[in-house]
């Protein structure tokens, strides 16, 4: 005491506080590590999903506009394009560019093109576009760079604008349309989308933790806070100190939080770079010149708000500060308006308003609707051991808000997320099974004739059982409607005969014998895009342009589509009329008894050519599953990284709770309780916080997956998916929580072993608080 | 004199800190009746905690017997086990402990909190209200500790531990906190309620004045001094 004054007297007034206010962390270093720790933590989850979020969304953006118009002129004889294609192309006057895919013999792989070949593609179309910008970007380099790169394997493919018409192509080549895998454009906006929306929840639940650990430390600091009034003081320096203070922290560990992240987004990086080039036929390139400015201001900005908020809204505060059934009653009001702007949210800017809503209602109400609950039952209990043990429960709650609430948002997301993946995952598998129905696939080259091949066909079938066959035909057809002759495009898939291999497809919507109704030629069938973009279903009939004169067919059904934005009709090839242009025609085979072999050689002489260009079934369907496996692994494995950052918060913060009330459970032991007893109730409580979270985190979590299957696939791309739930995953989610209520009950049961000093006030700082 | 309800022999307790040996109590004998008042006394650190604590079993001594209520624990005895919990029951139905502060549960009030204690000690709850009355507190039953003085708070452990009929009371510093006049009207209502309900009193404090409210006096200031 003898010091103080001098220390306080005017030639140290700048110093003196800051000194008094460190002093805390002097004594409990850990405490400082903690709230550093996290501010890492939460910096380096959210920068490295925000890193690879950019990066997939800057990997799609360029090669979308870069293969806007995917067409390609290839050789009749299916031999490899060469140079002398591309000179004899040029001078006959058609419009290609090279486009030169080219993997080399380390590193991934590469496209070279040739900006000067594509101006001919005209101004203002998707390709001179991209290509007009400077190309020092990877994966794409000039053409005559990649040529020179000693490759593993290389490719050319020369593209061509859609004007181009097939008529216009001097003898011995054909245009083809130009995709290497499946089109998938809408499937990867879809996933970042996804992406973004998880790193926006990972950045709530972080600031939530880091609220916790952060008024923690300011609870234990408040005798000091006191000291420190009492000396005279003024509050307002003491909070610009404390502002500071967690300004300077945030600073200091922001920075390796960031570099952390971009580290691990480098990574995950390699896995997800394969995913995306797998999966949407997107190489990843990595060290974009992401700054390091945004995510920096963001965390900074993020802490700032977590910490100094209420400081910040201290006079709106008292203005505005509710009593608490006011207060239940504004949340009860924000989780009802969320609810209801969700499901009839209109676009989805809404949704997410929507969600935001809901989650604000939702995390005001739970940790006040559980204690509510326990003082509930506390009143109503005859046994005072009950009653003790439920009235601890609503204490308990009260002071775990903030990581209870952030346990109960991961637990939803880790749900949600799953729910999402392994639906994508089950959906495609599904999808991909019934449109892979047939063993092979085999392209009808161009300028032959597919029906000599289906006749070919149709004399084997009696002749070989178990051959199952039909052929494909793809084109492009115009809607039209009354008001509008000329409506949009749309794809049209025909397939002939309308037999087993597609038979089998699961519809979505279906008149009564849908098949025998499409092989018939009474109607069409259409993929879900475009039921829903048109409004369209079963009972209806669409006015379809497929050669000359539109004709109204009847909706037969609506099959699912996924991973392609554009409508489609299915018909019976039978009923195209003989001006239809077709595009690409292929036959899918299962040969059955016949043997592949026996069928590529019949068509190889039907149509006189020697290679055919064929695929199998498995190669294909292990490629796609393969990359969602790597695809969904990473998401998981950033989820369940803040599930566990959340747990072990909770975890930190029960252990100081129950410190701090130690006094109190050994009082138990004081009044004649066995150790054992007092263990069991120590055991009860924890599983009853984490329980009733986990149980309340449930319908939250259910309501997101519904909201990301139902509201925001659909509004964002024009198909849902089918909504489902895995009740193995929660009862695995409720082992996670079991287990993080034993791990709370026994740190606590250790404490209650050692001695405890009697503490010298009831305050809410010596674990009285009621 | 009456019979004795509590007898000490060869009591002995050393803590170790770092790596040395603090003794704290040795070879202490004494004997208490039943209904009598003892008053412990010493300087801080002399140790009266460490024997109340004793004598309730919290903690265990290193040498010595202690016979209460028929009871006998021998230090170091081969069950320790049984001993522990042997302690328990008695503490559970026949010794009430009062400390200084943080008596009752914050988040029970003042009567849920009697009603608990007695219940435990399998006493008829039904008393609980009469006790905080008798204690002077009755009107304020429903209120939360945290929600009345510290003198209200102490008559309420007194309550409490009224309320189980317990055979004997070890009292640690009850009043410590409290100031005189506060600390007087404790005093007195402990000393009178024990007299009529003839249990015994074990009280340690360093206030002279509250000593002298004991019939017996032990200064643990001298090892092994009645
Ligand atoms: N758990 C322990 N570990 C080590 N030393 C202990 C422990 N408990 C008490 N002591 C020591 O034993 C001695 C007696 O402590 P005790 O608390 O019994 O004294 P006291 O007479 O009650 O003092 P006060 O009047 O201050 O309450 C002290 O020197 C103390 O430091
Ligand atoms: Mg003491």
């Amino acid at each position: 005491m003898k010091g103080l004054p001098s220390l306080f007297s005017p030639t140290f007034p700048a110093l003196f506080l800051p000194r008094a206010l460190l002093s805390h962390y002097r004594r409990h270093p850990l405490q400082l590590l903690a709230l550093a720790a996290m501010i890492v933590i939460a910096t380096m989850l959210w920068t490295g999903m925000n890193h690879l979020t950019s990066q997939a969304r800057a990997s799609l953006d360029q090669s979308e506009r870069a293969v806007a118009q995917r067409q390609q002129v290839v050789r009749d004889d299916g031999r490899a394009l060469v140079v002398e294609d591309f000179v004899s192309l040029r001078l006959a006057g058609v419009c290609v560019m090279p486009w030169l895919e080219v993997t080399p013999e380390t590193g991934s792989r590469l496209v070279g093109i040739d900006p000067l070949a594509a101006h001919c593609f005209g101004a203002g179309t998707g390709a001179s576009q991209a290509l007009d910008q400077p190309l020092d970007g990877k994966p794409f380099v000039d053409v005559h760079a990649a040529a020179s790169i000693s490759a593993r394997d290389s490719h050319l493919y020369l593209l061509t604008p859609e004007t181009t018409q097939t008529t216009g192509l001097p003898g011995g080549y054909y245009l083809k349309t130009f995709s290497a895998s499946p089109d998938t454009g809408e499937l990867g906006d879809s996933f970042v989308l996804n992406l973004e929306a998880l790193g926006v929840l990972v950045l709530l639940i972080t600031a939530l933790l880091l609220r916790s650990v952060y008024l923690l430390g300011l609870a234990q600091r408040r005798d000091s806070f006191a000291l420190l009034h009492r000396f005279g003081v003024p509050p307002g320096r003491v909070q610009r100190w404390l502002a500071l203070e967690i300004l300077a922290l945030s600073l200091v560990s922001v920075v390796p939080g960031v570099w952390l992240g971009r580290w691990l987004a480098a990574g995950l990086g390699s896995g997800f770079g394969e995913a995306l080039d797998g999966l949407f036929d997107i190489p990843l390139y990595a060290g974009q010149g992401q700054g390091w400015i945004t995510p920096v201001l963001v965390m900074l900005a993020v802490v700032v708000i977590a910490c100094l908020g209420d400081l910040l809204l201290l006079r709106f505060r008292e203005r505005f500060s509710l009593p608490l059934p006011a207060r239940a009653a504004l949340a009860i009001a924000l989780l009802a308006a969320g609810l209801a702007m969700a499901w009839l949210a209109p676009s989805l800017p809404w949704v997410f308003i929507a969600v935001a809503l809901v989650f604000a209602g939702a995390g005001w109400l739970t940790p006040a609707a559980i204690a509510h609950l326990a003082l509930w039952r506390a009143g109503r209990s005859k046994a005072p051991l009950a009653r003790w043990r439920f009235r601890e429960l609503a204490v308990l709650v009260r002071r775990l808000t903030l990581p209870l609430v952030a346990l109960q948002f991961a637990l939803a997301m880790v749900l949600a997320v799953q729910a999402l993946v392994t639906t994508f995952e089950d959906t495609f598998d599904r999808w991909l099974g019934q449109r892979l129905e047939a063993a092979y696939y085999i392209e009808v080259p161009s300028r032959t004739d597919g029906h000599k091949a289906a006749a070919w066909l149709t004399g084997q079938q009696a002749s070989a059982p178990g051959l199952q066959w039909h052929r494909v035909i793809r084109g492009k057809a115009q809607l039209a409607d009354a008001e509008n002759p000329g409506g949009p495009q749309v794809d049209v898939l025909a397939v002939a005969p309308v037999g087993s291999l597609v038979r089998a497809w699961a519809l979505l919507e279906a008149a009564v014998q849908p098949w025998g109704a499409l092989a018939s030629g009474e109607g069409v069938m259409i993929n879900e895009q475009l039921a829903r973009r048109q409004n369209l279903g079963v009972g209806d009939s669409v006015q379809l342009t497929l050669g000359a004169q539109p004709r109204a067919l009847p909706v037969l059904g609506v099959y699912p589509d996924y991973g392609r934005p554009v409508g489609e009709v299915l018909l019976n090839a039978a009923t195209l009329p003989d001006n239809f242009d077709v595009r690409f025609e292929s036959l899918s085979v299962t040969p059955g008894e016949l043997g592949i072999t026996q069928v590529t050689s019949a068509l190889e002489q039907i149509w006189g050519v020697n290679e055919l260009s064929l695929r199998d079934n498995g190669t294909i369907r292990e490629l796609a599953t393969g990359v969602f496996d790597q695809t969904f692994a990473l998401t998981r494995a950033m989820t369940l990284l803040t599930l566990i950052l959340a747990a072990s918060a909770l975890l930190m913060m029960g252990w100081v709770f129950f410190s701090a009330r130690a006094w109190y459970f050994r009082l138990l032991v004081v009044w004649g309780m066995q150790q054992r007893e007092v263990a069991g109730q120590l055991l009860r409580l924890a599983l009853l916080v984490t329980g009733g979270i986990a149980v309340l985190a449930l319908p939250l979590g259910i309501w997101l997956t519904w909201v990301l299957v139902h509201r925001i696939n659909p509004l964002a791309f024009g198909w849902s998916l089918p909504m489902a739930v895995y009740p193995v995953f929660w009862l695995e989610l409720a082992v996670l929580n079991l287990a993080i209520g034993l791990s709370i009950a026994a740190l606590m049961r250790r404490q209650l072993g050692r001695p405890v000093v009697a503490p010298v006030s009831a305050s809410a700082l010596m674990g009285g608080e009621r | 004199m009456t019979e004795s309800l509590l007898a000490v022999r060869g009591l002995s307790k050393h803590f170790v800190s770092g790596n040395e040996t603090v003794p704290v109590i040795e070879k202490l004998s004494f004997t208490l009746g039943q209904g009598q008042s003892l008053a412990l006394t010493g300087r801080s650190g002399s140790g009266k905690s460490t024997l109340l604590n004793l004598l309730c079993g919290l903690e265990l001594p290193d040498a010595g017997t202690i016979v209460l209520h028929d009871r006998v624990f021998e230090a170091g005895g081969a069950a320790a086990r049984r001993t522990v919990t042997a302690w328990s029951t008695l503490r559970r139905q026949h010794i009430g402990v009062v400390f200084q502060e943080a008596n009752l549960m914050p988040a029970l009030s003042l009567l849920e909190n009697v009603q608990f204690r007695a219940q435990l000690a399998g006493r008829d709850p039904a008393n609980s209200e009469d006790w905080l009355t008798r204690l002077g507190i009755g009107e304020l039953a429903q209120r939360y500790p945290d929600q009345v003085s510290g003198g209200q708070r102490q008559r309420a452990a007194l309550a409490m531990v009224f309320a189980m009929e317990p055979a004997l009371i070890l009292a640690d510093e009850p009043t410590g906190s409290l100031d005189r006049h506060t600390s007087d009207e404790v005093a007195r209502v402990l000393f009178d309620l024990q007299a009529r309900h003839g249990c015994s009193l074990i009280l340690g404090t360093h206030d002279a004045e509250l000593a002298a409210g004991c019939q017996q006096r032990l200064d643990l200031g001298h090892l092994n001094a009645v």
